[in-house]
Order: structure tokens, then C-alpha cells, then sequence
């Protein structure tokens, strides 16, 4: 649907002619609208647009903004980049607002979010040296200095652990453990076989139990010694 | 097919059961929120987002504090996870002071890169005047990088001017954006306004040329439904 993309300086007619074709609630390309004379001159019909986009940006903000933030954290977006991967999904569905089905914007959310860590995951090895976590780590406020540091940890471990599984087994573990999707949810959302899934889970959580396997024994040996 | 249970409920390992506590229990803050919604134009509200604790958020911690999990991280580097693990806990924080050279390199460039606007740079960025180079604000940028907003504001720049007509200023602009933000985050979105400006500007020879590199080099984008518009007639394309 080119048209949704055209960068807004319509001739004299052609917006409206576009206006009509898009549902009620769209108008995404208002995110692109920032002529100033060109929002005086449509401004009856750019304010019940905005209004209606607005609104519905803001409640996909309002419902998944943790749900965006989690699936980007555990699919290995360092903690200091999370804020900014976060508005990075959202910008992308607000600019495709339009192409996203009332009822199937979770889904949308959760693609988005899995190809901006997968991107985020890339370049995260040019960026290595400058990268050291800078951004504090969101806890539970009521727990103690002690049980932040400690939280902190164990959020560093499971990075280690899950940045050691291959990506695809990732993101099966991720969405089925932490997601709590059912298989055939995820192998809807990632176009892949149900049995892929159930081979992924598998395969993912023997990894994740060995590895959990080996440090609770390791401890357990310095422990006594 | 069966479902499984989720290995948090199944699980006698406290190891276990605090790893995927953490993985299940991360939430967003009340900053993300905030910087979220001013980045998509809509100014933040005094809504308070929904409390990010929950009564069960520290107890698996407790079971699993002090020197038994320093004892579990150190066996992780010691064994097979990267050492840097260990490493990295004790760098929890960088300055968030920019190098003077970053600063100095960008303040070259034509485009002018607005301080994070509060209510948005979707709604509010400003125009920008080649030749006049703002300071970049420090704090809130990342060393040798470009903060988003400030990519975002670079960006609506090249859009507003583009959308006042004058496709050719605009493409001045993204020349600036490509020059001061060579890795920057946007970069898919500037080369798409590139080929928008070029289409606008007659060059529809180039824009297409563009949108088929685009599509070339980044096939499963999700702003590749946007390039194949110069690339089909138009209308044809889908999604």
C-alpha cells in the first residue's frame, strides 16, 4: 500500500482521495505530519484523525509497553538499550498503525519487537567497548539494597545463559517460559511448524537445565570444599 | 499438541526458579513510558503506569542471596559462559559523559540535531537551516553516539522540509543525517525519506534504483512494503 508512505506534502486533492481509503481510526501518516501550514490547512479532519490515532497509540502503549520491553530484554537487548529499542517498536507500529488489525496488535508488537533485538543483537558486537551498562535496571521497589544487587545478578546470569543458546531456541524458550504463549501461538507468530516449536522448547530448555545444572553443582563443590 | 508446563512451576531447582523469575518478571519503568509516548508525538501524560511490582517479585531472591550466587556467577565464568560476565558485573556504570571529540565531529554537520523534544519530535521538531549546528546535549547521549530523539528530530526535519515541497532541501538534509549518524538507528527509515525525496524531486529513475538496493539489502524489513512501492506500479503492491 504505497500510499500510506508517501511522505506528506499531497497535492491538491490526492490527500483527501487518500484520507477516504484508510479506516477511521488509521492515519498514521499523521506521525509524518509536521508541516506546520499544512496542519492549519486540514486541521478539522487532522484533529479527529489524531485524536482517533492518538488514542489508539496510546493504548498500545499502555497495554504492551512491558510486554514490548520484556520480549526485547529476553531476546538479548542489552539492559542500556532497552528504552530506546522500546520506542523503536512502537515508532515502527505507529507508522504502520494502518496495517495492524484491531485485535492482532499484540502479535504485531511481539514481530516488531523480535526483529528490532534480533537487529539490536547485531550490533551489539560493534558497539562492545562503549557498551558497558549504563542504564539502571528496573527492580521491584520494594526490595532491599541487598536484594537488588542480587537481582541484578541473577538478571546478568540468565543473559549469560540465554545469550548461549542459539537465537532460535531463544526465542521459543523465551515466549513459551517467560511469555507463557502456547506452542501454537508461537508458531504462529514465528511462521514455523508446531513440531519445530516443540523441538526448540525441548532442545532450549535442556540447555537451559544443564547449564543451571552445572552451576548449582559447581557451587555446591566449592561449597564443600 | 500437549503443552508443557512452564518449567517456573515444575522446577525444585532455586537456581532455576530465580533465573526464570527474572526473565518473567522484567518490566519497563516509568521513564521508558514517558521518553515512548514523547517519541510518538503524544505528550506524556500523569498517568501513573501501572506499578512494575508484584508480591512474588522477591521471593525466589531470597532463597538465592549474598555468596551463593556469587559463588553460582563465578562458577558460570569459570566454566563455560563467557567470562565477561563476571567482568561486566563489576562495571555496572559508565559515565554518561560524551567524548569531546563526539561532540565536536557532529557539530560539523548540516543537520541540525534538536534536544529531545518533550512533547515529541514527531510534533514539534523544528526546521532545520543547513550551515547551523547546534551543540548536542550531552547527558543524554551514549559516548559516539547520537541519541534517538535526536535522530528522530534530524529525521522530521528532512520530512517537514520535504513535506513544504522542497525535496531537494531535504535531501541536503538526509545527506547530513547520513554523514553525522553513518550507524544510526534510523538509518533504514533516512534511506527510505531518501528515496521518498528522490521520487518527489523528478528522480524517479534513482528513487526506484534506491528502493530495489533497499530491498536488496534488507528484504525481511519491515519498511520493505514501503520500498516495493517505488520498485511495482503503484497499487499493486501489498503487504
Amino acid at each position: 500500500m504505497p500510499r500510506l508512505f508517501l511522505v506528506d506534502s499531497p497535492g491538491p486533492g490526492q490527500a483527501h482521495a487518500e484520507d477516504e481509503n484508510r479506516p477511521p481510526d488509521a492515519g498514521i501518516a499523521a506521525i509524518e505530519r509536521t508541516d506546520p501550514q499544512e496542519e492549519a490547512s486540514g486541521q478539522v479532519g487532522q484533529i479527529m484523525g489524531n485524536a482517533a490515532r492518538d488514542g489508539r497509540l496510546r493504548g498500545l502503549v499502555d497495554g504492551y509497553i512491558d510486554f514490548v520491553a520484556r520480549v526485547l530484554r529476553n531476546a538479548g537487548t542489552p539492559q542500556a538499550d532497552v528504552d530506546d529499542e522500546v520506542q523503536r517498536t512502537f515508532i515502527i507500529a505507529a507508522r504502520r498503525l494502518d496495517d495492524v488489525r484491531v485485535g492482532s496488535e499484540k502479535s504485531f508488537l511481539l514481530q516488531t519487537a523480535l526483529n528490532v533485538a534480533a537487529h539490536a543483537r547485531r550490533t551489539i558486537a560493534r558497539r562492545r567497548e562503549v557498551a558497558a551498562d549504563h542504564a539502571p535496571d528496573t527492580f521491584d521497589a520494594r526490595a532491599t539494597p541487598e536484594q537488588l544487587t542480587d537481582q541484578k545478578r541473577v538478571r546478568h546470569l540468565l543473559d549469560r545463559i540465554l545469550d548461549q543458546m542459539g537465537s532460535d531456541l531463544r526465542t521459543v524458550f523465551v515466549l513459551y517460559e517467560f511469555e507463557e504463549m502456547n506452542m501454537a501461538e508461537i508458531a504462529e507468530v514465528l511462521g514455523i511448524p508446531a513440531g519445530t516449536v516443540a523441538s526448540r522448547l525441548r532442545r532450549a530448555r535442556a540447555e537451559f537445565r544443564a547449564r543451571v545444572g552445572m552451576i548449582e553443582g559447581l557451587s555446591k563443590a566449592e561449597r564443600d570444599q | 499438541m500437549s503443552e508443557l508446563r512452564r518449567l517456573l512451576d515444575e522446577s525444585d531447582s532455586e537456581t532455576e526458579k530465580a533465573l526464570l523469575h527474572a526473565g518473567r518478571s522484567y518490566r519497563s519503568n516509568r521513564e521508558t513510558r514517558a521518553k515512548t509516548l514523547a517519541a510518538l508525538g503524544l505528550a506524556s501524560s500523569t498517568a501513573v503506569v501501572a506499578a512494575s511490582t508484584s508480591a512474588a517479585a522477591s521471593v525466589p531472591f531470597a532463597k538465592l542471596t549474598g555468596a551463593k550466587l556469587l559463588i553460582a556467577v563465578s562458577a558460570v565464568g569459570a566454566v563455560s559462559l563467557a567470562p565477561i560476565a563476571y567482568h561486566e558485573l563489576h562495571h555496572d556504570r559508565a559515565p554518561a559523559v560524551v567524548p569531546a571529540r563526539t561532540v565536536a565531529s557532529r557539530a560539523t554537520a548540516p543537520v541540525v540535531l534538536a534536544a529531545p523534544a518533550v512533547e515529541g519530535p514527531a510534533r514539534t521538531a523544528p526546521v532545520a537551516k543547513t550551515g547551523a549546528p547546534a551543540p548536542v546535549p550531552r547527558s543524554s547521549v551514549r559516548a559516539g553516539e547520537v541519541s534517538l530523539a535526536q535522530e528522530l528530530s534530524a529525521l522530521d526535519a528532512a520530512r517537514s522540509t520535504m513535506a513544504r515541497g522542497d525535496a531537494q532541501g531535504a535531501l541536503l538534509l538526509l545527506d547530513g543525517y547520513a554523514k553525522t549518524c553513518p550507524q544510526g538507528r534510523l538509518k533504514l527509515e533516512a534511506e527510505l525519506l531518501r528515496i521518498d525525496a528522490l521520487a518527489k524531486s523528478g528522480q524517479t529513475q534513482s528513487a526506484r534504483r534506491h528502493a530495489e538496493a533497499f530491498l536488496r539489502r534488507h528484504p525481511g524489513s519491515v519498511l520493505a512494503a514501503r520500498a516495493r512501492g517505488y520498485t511495482e506500479p503503484r497499487g499493486s503492491s501489498d503487504d
